[in-house]
């Protein structure tokens, strides 16, 4: 899937090469410096790195980036078979659920050392530095702060005569809207949801309004077999009705941006991230926006929290360390390179970047932009880091809402048995 | 001391037979394995080195990133005693195994006895068929199966026409594994080559002889072709099975490598890959490998002993 250093620009690369040296320049040669990056994230994101790693080399002609980048699935793999074979990449996209792992390991490098030296951090946000450290150090430079949101398609609600959630919707409104949907009978019956019973970050969302959680601190399950039963109704009401999608429609969404409901055209909200706003308008052809996940009744707050979307760290195996560092300063401060960045990434968390790209940003950047620092009441504290194997765990949730959503088990069984699951994966060692 | 010298004499003497024979045979092939090397390297460096590295990680714990820690049968124990996953991903495999390998070879060796007619532009058709399995696992196919098999698909549009309103196969736990089944059997290609190899092996006179007897088509089939050719059917049974329970790109790329809905399509390969890239378990994907490995060689062995009893090698 990496589509750097394609064919044509090879070409077009080695041609310049030897260009220079017939003219007598100075080539690419061994002594200069060469980063190799690795990221996950869409086209859209690739395209806005790259033309940044450009504007790097501008600016340090004697630094070549060279960049891949994957799908979320496909990342993780490759980085850790790279990283286990002592192969990693310079400048490594982290999240916020493996950076523990990453960092105990010491495949990646604490940053603290280049601080105020390579790696220039004053104006910005604390919260976002402290995202980024594990035990007391610091591993990962936010790339943005973001949240979880709801993308909305527009037209379609217009269509369909429902006003277009907002950060103020609740489940009930959903009930309402999937009516108006089946009522209006819009592109050959287009539903108002996608079936959200699989979404982690939904299930984390409802948990924290009922005043429980996804984990505790200590990487135990913070919520019980009474709640996932809750929730397994919810939906399956939810379903019954013909609000959300149906289970053959939302097992088509194996992960990927493209699959989801809203891009297949199956449903006007798909649950997402708020820095995916761009991704998803890149690939919908009717505008998009953003609103909060809903709230489970009129004013309950606290389900949402403003997370780093994303960090670059750095492996804790390059030689290049302070190169990177500097690179990674670049990134997050360089005044010409920001607007290029923008926020695709998430919120960006220098101030003065901030203040800068805001009046040139798109309408919809600005929904972005404004969306995160305009949560108010929806806003909770940051819940500890995941746990390990918690991966596995996301992975055991969709296949319990597919049990329910196909009809093999009902809700009163699904609870309990997800929730012993859940428990077996987070307790099993290696 | 004389007995002693006398004993010392023969084994210089045969020491010295044993040195020179192994110096002539050095001499007379130290060519042939020159030319050899290449392949040596490659299948002690990249075929039993790591399959013997494999064999020692699948009874530790290793998750890539620090080194491996023993853990004894404990993986083995696991997996036979405490993984409801490892007895979905087998009865996944056994049934894809069991129903993708007789139909597909079914469906070649079908195609493989009208092509076997005297068509004329024979080569154009065999390039044809075969072209499916060439395309074999790509994304392409992916999603053009995906296209054909949802909800709103082709299939659907066209079962839509005579009033059939049919599921989203390919998103359907009930369905969606045999929408694999059948990507696997339309890709009957290389089986189908073989068999018309085999088919034309048979000689023409049989046939003549056969009609001269008054044996109807079925009948020369059943009695002439069939046993004739089961020598290429035994070849093509254990290849197939073999590419069978190895299968994984299909499911991979279909499902994004989740194996869903609720696990439905989680091949053998596919659940290994997972605990291995996925949860970085790599010892204990070690130890499903390892599994595998042994499944198909039962398999294969069995197929071997029975072959006495169904399997005509002519002459």
């Amino acid at each position: 899937m990496s589509f750097r250093i394609d064919r044509r620009r090879f070409l077009m690369g080695s041609s310049a090469v030897l260009a220079a040296g017939a003219a007598g320049f100075r080539p690419a040669f061994a002594d200069d410096t060469n980063l190799r990056q690795i990221f996950w994230g869409s086209k859209a994101r690739a395209d806005r790195t790259f033309q940044a790693n450009d504007l790097y080399t501008k600016a340090n002609p004697a630094t070549k980036i060279s960049g891949e980048f994957y799908a979320w699935n496909d990342y993780w793999p490759k980085l850790a078979t790279m990283t286990g074979g002592g192969n990693a990449p310079d400048i490594i996209q982290m999240d916020y659920r493996y950076i523990v792992e990453y960092a105990n390991r010491q495949a990646i490098a604490p940053l603290d050392s280049f601080v105020g030296k390579e790696l220039d951090l004053h104006d910005f946000d604390q919260d976002q530095i402290e995202g980024g450290k594990v035990g007391g150090k610091l591993f990962g430079i936010s790339l943005g702060a973001n949240s979880v949101a709801s993308i909305v398609n527009t037209k379609a609600f217009e269509e369909a005569g429902f006003p277009v959630p907002d950060n103020n919707s609740t489940y009930d409104d959903l009930m309402a809207a999937g009516e108006a949907f089946k009522k209006a009978n819009i592109r050959g019956g287009m539903k108002a949801f996608q079936d959200g019973s699989g979404v982690e970050p939904l299930l984390e969302n409802w948990l924290r309004q009922r005043g429980k959680a996804l984990y505790t601190a200590d990487g135990k399950l913070a919520f019980d077999g009474d709640d996932m039963v809750a929730w397994f109704k919810l939906w399956k009401g939810l379903r019954d009705a013909g609000a959300v999608v149906g289970p053959d429609d939302q097992a088509l969404d194996t992960g990927p941006l493209e699959s989801t409901m809203v891009a297949l055209g199956k449903a006007a909200v798909t649950f997402a991230n708020s820095n995916q706003l761009i991704a998803f308008q890149a690939i919908v052809k009717d505008p998009v926006t953003i609103a909060s996940f809903p709230r489970i009744a009129k004013g309950s707050k606290g389900g949402h929290y403003r997370k780093p979307s994303m960090f670059w760290s750095i492996a804790g195996a390059s030689k290049l360390q302070s190169d990177s560092a500097k690179y990674l300063s670049f990134f997050v401060n360089d005044k010409t390179a920001a607007p290029v960045i923008g926020i695709e990434r998430g919120i960006p968390c220098s101030a003065s970047v901030r203040d800068l790209i805001a009046p040139g940003l798109s309408p919809q950047d600005q929904i972005s932009l404004h969306f995160v620092s305009n949560l108010g009441d929806l806003i909770g504290p940051i819940p500890p880091s995941p746990p390990a194997n918690a991966g596995e765990v996301d992975t055991q949730l969709i296949t319990a809402s597919q049990e329910v959503a196909f009809g093999q088990k009902s809700p009163e069984d699904a609870g309990p048995e997800f929730v012993k699951t859940a428990s077996d994966i987070l307790s099993r060692k290696g | 001391m004389t007995v002693r010298s006398i004993d010392g004499g023969v084994a210089a003497a045969q020491g010295a037979a044993r040195a020179s024979a192994w110096s002539k045979f050095w001499h007379r092939n130290a060519a042939g394995y020159g030319f050899l090397t290449p392949w040596l390297i490659g299948f002690f460096g990249l075929t039993i080195g790591p399959a013997l590295i494999s064999l020692y990680l699948s009874f530790t714990d290793f998750n890539l990133l620090q080194a491996p820690t023993w853990v004894g049968d404990a993986n083995y124990l696991r997996i036979f005693t405490a993984d409801p996953k490892f007895l979905q991903a087998m009865r996944v495999t056994f049934f894809y195994v069991l129903f993708s390998v007789p139909l597909k070879l079914a469906f070649a060796l079908a195609v493989a006895m009208l092509l076997n007619r005297g068509l004329k532009g024979l080569p154009l058709y065999r390039a044809v068929f075969y072209l499916p399995s060439l395309l074999g696992a790509s994304v392409a196919i992916a999603v053009l199966w995906r296209q054909l098999f949802q909800g709103d698909g082709l299939i659907n549009r066209l079962l839509a026409t005579v009033g059939i309103e049919g599921p989203s196969w390919i998103s359907n736990p009930r369905y969606a594994l045999w929408t694999l089944v059948l990507l696997s059997i339309w890709q009957f290609g290389s089986p189908m080559i073989i068999f018309l190899a085999g088919l034309r092996q048979i000689p023409g006179d049989m046939y003549e002889a056969a009609a001269i007897d008054g044996a109807s088509k079925p009948r020369q089939f059943w009695s002439i072709t069939l046993p004739l050719l089961t020598p290429v059917v035994f070849f093509n049974a254990i290849i197939q099975t073999i590419d069978a329970f190895k299968s994984f790109t299909p499911a991979f790329i279909i499902s994004s490598g989740t194996g869903n809905p609720i696990n439905s399509t989680l091949f053998y390969t596919l659940y290994l890959y997972q605990e291995a890239f996925g949860f970085f378990r790599m010892g204990y994907a070690a130890a499903l490998a390892w599994i595998l490995l042994i499944i198909i060689a039962v398999f294969t062995g069995v197929s071997f002993l029975s072959s006495r009893y169904w399997v005509h090698y002519d002459e």
